[in-house]
C-alpha cells in the first residue's frame, strides 16, 4: 500500500543527443554554414575600410581641428568597426539565400519541401545577447564619450556661466537672418563676420540669436549648437590647429539659408592679441 | 399591403426587424459624391473667404494671395473648403439623419456599401472597406507621385551647382512641401490599403468594426490633400516639413495650407487608427487567439497604436501655431514669452513615433510575405511579436534626439541616447525573423520577395547609420547635415517605399484580381532600387564631408557627390515611372489571378477574387498559426525518447 503512494523514481531519460560541443561542430562543418561565414568575413574586411573612408571625407575641409573633432571621429571609427560583423552577416545571409540556397521562378510555388524551423532557441538567444553585448557597448561608449566632449567644450565654463579656465575667450555669437557676427566682449566688444581664434586657447560660445533659430556648426571645431531667439545656449572648444575652417548654418533659417556661412581662423595667441589691438580692442584684462 | 418583408430583412439568414425606408435605399447620398463635394468646397471655401475679406480686407480675393495680411482670409477659405467638401461628400448625412429620427435600413445600408454601383463606388462616400482600401492605395499614390516630382526639382537644383535655376524663396517651398507630402504618403500607404482592404479579410470579418468612420477617414485624407498642393501658389511651407518657430511665422499664407493639412490629417489618422485597432480587437475570427493571429495584423495595430497617441502632439502644436498666427497668441513667440522649444518637442513627440508607423507595417508585411514564397514557417513568430511590442514601447520614449543640438535640455541627452540605442534591440529582432525565416530555404524568386531582400539591405544600411544620429558625440557632426537625410532616405524610402512596393505586388491579386506584370514591374523595381542607392549613398557622401541639409548653393568640394546624387535622382524618377506603368497595365488588362495564387494560408486568400460584399459567406474558424508550410526537418538534432536502459529497470 505505502509503495503505491510513493511514486516510483523515474530514472533520468537517457538519450543519444550528442554534447553542445560536438553538435557546435558538426554545425560549423555543414556546407553552407562555412559558406556563410567565409562570404561574413570576405564583406567585413570589404566593408572595413569605410570607416577610414569616412573619415577622409570628413576631413577633406582641413579637420580636425580641436579634441572634440578628434573625439568624434574616434566615435564613428568605432561604431563602424563594431557594427560591421552584424552586418555583414546579415548580408552574408542574403546573398547566400540569392546564390548558394537559391530560388526557383515559375507560376506554381516550388515544392514544399523546405524545412520547417519553427525556432531555434540557440539562434534567438545567441542573437539577442550579441546585439544586447552591442548596443550596451555603443551606449557605454557613448555615454563616456559624451561626458568626454562635454568636459571639453563645457568644461570652459562655471555653473554661473562664466568662464571657468583662467585664460578662457569668451566670443558672443549672434546668428541673424542670414550672417553671423562674432562679439569679443574681453576685448572691448571688438565685432567681426569671421570667427577668429587663438590657437590651444579654451573658447567659451555664448550664443543666441535675434530672430529665428539657426544653429552655429563650426564644422572642423566639431562643435553645434542651435542659436535659439531669446535663449543663451553655451558650447566650447579649444582649436588646436593653425588654419581656415569653416562656420555653417545647420538649421532652415529662411531664404538664405544656404549663404549663412563664414570662416574660422585659427591664429597663434600673438597674432590673435595683435589683430584684436588694430581692430579697437586693448586688452582690458 | 403592407408586406412583412417591409419591416424586416433577412440578414446571414436572420430576419432582422427594419426601420421605416424613406425613399429609395441610401436617400440623399444617391446624390453626392466626389464631384459634389468638390463643388461644396469650392463654393463655400470662396463664401467664406469672401465674408471674412469684408471683415478683414486683404485683397486676397482679388490680387495677391502671397499677401501675409491675407491671411484670415485664407484660412476661413480653408475652413470653407473643409466643411463645404465633407458636407458635399455626404459625411454629414448620417447624424443629420439621426436627428430627423430616421435610422438607417439594411437597403441603406447595402447602398452606402456601394452594392450594385460598378466602378462609380470609388468616387461616393462608400463604407466598404475594400473600397476605402482601394481609395487609399491610390490617394497615396498620387500623394507620393507629387511628392516624387518635387523631389526631382529639389535634386535638378543640387545637380546645377553653378547656378540657381529656382529663386531661394520656391526652392525652400519644394523642400517643406516634399517632406510632409511624402511623410503623410509614406503613413498611409501601406497602413492605408493593407489596414483597410487586407486586415479585416486576415480577421475573417465581413468589414471594419466602423464602417462610416472608415470612409470618414479616407475622404479626410482626401480633404487634406489640396491645401497642401495648393499652398505652393500662396507662399509655400518654406520652412521644412516641421516648420520650426518662429521661422514659420515668416510664411506667407501656404502655412495656413499646410497647418490645415496636419489638423485634418490628424484627425484622419486617429479615426483610422481607432477603427483598424477596434476592429482587431474585437472582429478576429473564432478560434484566431493572440497567439494565432498573423503578424501582419500585430504590426497594422502597432502602427495604430502609435498613430493614435503621437498624432495628436502634431495637432496641437499646428493648432497652436495657427492661434500665434492669426489672433496673436504667443505659445512659440519668444519675444512675447513663448519657448520655441515648445514646438520641437511637441513636434518630434510626433515625429519620432511616426518613423514607425511608417516602417512597422512596411516590415510587417515582409514578414508576412516570407513564409509564403520561402514555403517555411516564419522563424521564431514569438520574437516578431516581442520586436514590434519593444518598438512601440520605446518608440515615445526617444523623441529628444532629434534635439540633441537644440540647446534645451543638455543633460537629457544622456537618457535620450540610451533609450535610442535600445531600440535597435527589438528592431534587430525583426531583422532576426526575416534571416531564419530565409534559412536554408529555397525561395519561390517573385516580385514580393526579392523586394524583402531589397528591405533588409536597405534597412541594415538605415539601421547601421541611425546608429550613428543616435549617439550625441557623432550626431553633434551629423544634425542638420546631408547624413541625416541620406539615412531617414533609407528607412523610410529603402525600407519603407520599397517594402510598400512589394505589398503591392502581393496584394495585386487580391484588391484587383490580376497578377501585377512581373516583368515591368521587376524592371521598374530594380531600376528604382539601383537609382536610390546612386542618390543616397552620394548624398551619405555629402553628408561626411559637412553639407548642412537644406541648402540650395554650396562650397564646391560638394559638388561630385551631388551631381551623382542628380543622376541617381533620375534613374529612380525613371524606375517608378516604369513600376507605375505595371502598375496601370496590368490592372486595365494584366494576367488573371485566381484567389489565391500565391497559395499562402491566411484568411484573407481563402476568399473568392473579387471579394464579394461582405467577405465570407459563413464566417471562418481558426484553428492554428497560418504558417504550416514545409517539411520536418531532417538536420534537427535526433532525439530517441524514452530509451531505456534495461539494467535500470524501465516500467513496462
Amino acid at each position: 500500500m505505502a509503495d503505491t503512494l510513493i511514486p516510483a523514481e523515474e530514472p533520468e531519460a537517457p538519450t543519444n543527443r550528442p554534447p553542445a560541443m560536438h553538435r557546435l561542430r558538426e554545425w560549423l562543418q555543414r556546407r553552407y554554414v562555412r559558406h556563410i561565414l567565409i562570404i561574413t568575413v570576405v564583406v567585413g574586411f570589404l566593408l572595413l575600410p569605410l570607416g577610414w573612408l569616412m573619415l577622409a571625407a570628413m576631413n577633406q575641409s582641413g579637420g580636425p581641428a580641436s579634441s572634440i573633432m578628434e573625439d568624434i571621429q574616434q566615435t564613428i571609427l568605432v561604431f563602424t568597426i563594431v557594427s560591421i560583423p552584424i552586418t555583414s552577416f546579415v548580408f552574408a545571409v542574403l546573398l547566400y539565400s540569392l546564390f548558394g540556397w537559391k530560388g526557383k521562378s515559375g507560376e506554381e510555388p516550388p515544392n514544399n519541401d523546405n524545412p520547417a524551423i519553427r525556432t531555434n532557441a540557440v539562434a534567438v538567444i545567441t542573437w539577442t545577447a550579441a546585439s544586447s553585448i552591442l548596443a550596451g557597448f555603443l551606449v557605454v561608449w557613448g555615454l563616456i564619450e559624451l561626458a568626454d566632449i562635454t568636459a571639453d567644450s563645457y568644461g570652459t565654463q562655471s555653473i554661473t556661466g562664466q568662464p571657468r579656465a583662467d585664460n578662457a575667450l569668451v566670443v558672443n555669437v549672434t546668428g541673424q537672418q542670414w550672417v553671423w557676427t562674432f562679439e569679443y566682449p574681453q576685448y572691448d566688444k571688438v565685432a567681426t563676420d569671421v570667427l577668429y581664434l587663438p590657437k590651444d586657447r579654451p573658447v567659451l560660445f555664448n550664443v543666441t540669436s535675434v530672430d529665428v533659430i539657426h544653429n552655429f556648426w563650426a564644422v572642423e571645431l566639431g562643435i553645434k549648437i542651435d542659436a535659439n531667439p531669446g535663449a543663451i545656449t553655451q558650447t566650447g572648444a579649444t582649436p588646436n590647429k593653425e588654419g581656415i575652417f569653416n562656420v555653417r548654418c545647420a538649421e532652415l533659417c529662411g531664404l538664405h539659408h544656404a549663404y549663412m556661412e563664414t570662416e574660422i581662423r585659427v591664429m597663434p595667441q600673438e597674432n590673435f592679441e595683435n589683430f584684436m589691438r588694430e581692430n579697437g580692442g586693448g586688452q582690458t584684462r | 399591403m403592407s408586406t412583412p418583408s417591409a419591416s424586416t430583412a433577412t440578414i446571414h439568414q436572420v430576419e432582422v426587424p427594419q426601420p421605416k425606408q424613406h425613399g429609395k435605399p441610401g436617400g440623399i447620398m444617391r446624390h453626392l459624391n466626389f464631384f459634389t463635394g468638390l463643388i461644396g468646397g469650392v463654393v463655400l471655401a470662396l463664401v467664406f473667404g469672401f465674408l471674412m475679406n469684408i471683415q478683414f480686407p486683404s485683397g486676397a480675393l482679388t490680387a495677391n494671395f502671397a499677401n501675409a495680411a491675407a491671411g484670415p482670409t485664407f484660412w476661413a477659405m480653408m475652413v470653407g473648403w473643409v466643411i463645404g467638401f465633407m458636407g458635399g461628400m455626404g459625411a454629414f448625412t448620417g447624424p443629420i439623419r439621426w436627428l430627423f429620427g430616421r435610422d438607417l435600413t439594411h437597403a441603406d445600408a447595402e447602398f452606402m456599401a456601394g452594392k450594385d454601383q460598378g466602378k462609380f463606388r470609388y468616387w461616393r462616400f462608400t463604407t466598404d472597406h475594400k473600397v476605402v482600401g482601394i481609395q487609399y492605395l491610390i490617394v497615396a499614390m498620387i500623394i507620393l507621385g507629387f511628392g516624387g516630382l518635387l523631389a526631382m526639382l529639389i535634386r535638378t537644383e543640387l545637380g546645377f551647382t553653378w547656378m540657381e535655376v529656382f529663386n531661394p524663396d520656391f526652392y525652400n517651398s519644394l523642400v517643406g512641401t516634399h517632406g510632409i507630402a511624402m511623410v503623410i504618403a509614406m503613413i498611409v500607404v501601406v497602413s492605408g490599403p493593407v489596414g483597410n482592404f487586407i486586415v479585416p479579410l486576415m480577421c475573417g470579418a465581413r468589414d471594419m468594426a466602423f464602417p462610416r468612420l472608415n470612409a470618414l477617414s479616407i475622404w479626410l485624407l482626401v480633404c487634406a490633400v489640396p491645401p497642401l498642393i495648393l499652398s505652393l501658389l500662396v507662399g509655400g511651407i518654406r520652412d521644412g516639413w516641421s516648420v520650426y518657430q518662429p521661422l514659420n511665422s515668416q510664411a506667407g499664407p501656404g502655412m495656413i495650407g499646410y497647418q490645415t493639412t496636419i489638423i485634418v490629417f490628424a484627425v484622419s489618422t486617429a479615426l483610422a487608427s481607432v477603427n483598424i485597432m477596434t476592429t482587431i480587437l474585437t472582429m478576429r475570427a473564432k478560434g484566431m487567439t493572440w497567439a494565432r493571429t498573423p503578424i501582419l495584423i500585430y504590426g497594422s495595430f502597432a502602427a495604430a497604436a502609435m498613430g493614435l497617441y503621437a498624432f495628436p502632439f502634431y495637432m496641437y502644436s499646428q493648432i497652436l501655431s495657427m492661434t500665434d498666427r492669426l489672433i496673436n497668441t504667443s505659445f512659440f513667440n519668444p519675444i512675447e514669452g513663448g519657448s520655441v522649444w515648445l514646438y520641437e518637442n511637441l513636434f518630434w513627440l510626433l515625429g519620432h513615433p511616426e518613423v514607425y508607423v511608417i516602417l512597422i507595417p512596411s516590415m510587417a508585411v515582409m514578414m508576412e510575405l516570407i513564409p509564403v514564397f520561402m514555403r517555411k514557417p516564419l522563424f521564431s513568430y514569438y520574437m516578431a511579436i516581442a520586436g514590434i511590442v519593444g518598438v512601440v514601447g520605446l518608440s515615445g520614449l526617444v523623441w529628444a534626439h532629434h534635439m540633441y543640438m537644440t540647446g534645451w535640455a543638455p543633460q537629457a541627452n544622456y537618457p535620450f541616447m540610451l533609450s535610442t540605442e535600445m531600440i535597435s534591440i527589438p528592431v534587430g529582432f525583426l531583422v532576426l525573423v526575416v534571416i531564419g525565416t530565409m534559412w536554408r530555404g529555397t525561395f519561390w524568386s517573385r516580385l514580393p520577395m526579392m523586394a524583402v531582400f531589397a528591405v533588409i539591405f536597405n534597412k541594415m544600411i538605415g539601421g547601421v547609420t541611425g546608429v550613428y544620429l543616435s549617439d550625441v558625440p557623432a550626431d553633434q557632426y551629423f544634425h542638420g547635415n546631408m547624413f541625416v537625410t541620406a539615412h531617414f532616405h533609407y528607412m523610410l524610402m529603402g525600407a519603407g517605399l520599397f517594402g510598400a512596393m512589394g505589398a503591392v505586388a502581393y496584394y495585386f491579386p487580391k484588391m484587383t484580381g490580376r497578377y501585377l506584370d512581373e516583368r515591368t514591374g521587376s524592371i521598374g523595381f530594380w531600376t528604382a532600387f539601383a537609382g536610390f542607392q546612386i542618390t543616397f549613398m552620394s548624398m551619405f557622401v555629402a553628408g561626411l564631408q559637412g553639407q548642412p541639409r537644406r541648402v540650395l548653393q554650396f562650397d564646391n568640394m560638394f559638388n561630385i557627390s551631388n551631381w551623382i546624387s542628380t543622376i541617381g535622382a533620375y534613374i529612380i524618377g525613371i524606375g517608378m515611372l516604369i513600376f507605375l506603368s505595371a502598375i496601370i497595365s496590368s490592372w486595365r488588362s494584366g494576367q488573371v489571378a485566381p484567389s489565391n495564387p500565391w497559395h499562402a494560408q491566411t484568411l484573407d486568400w481563402q476568399t473568392a477574387t473579387p471579394v464579394p460584399l461582405e467577405n465570407f459567406p459563413v464566417l471562418p474558424v481558426v484553428t492554428k498559426l497560418p504558417y504550416d508550410y514545409g517539411v520536418p526537418d531532417p538536420l534537427a538534432p535526433q532525439t530517441l525518447e524514452k530509451q531505456y536502459d534495461e539494467k535500470v529497470g524501465a516500467p513496462t
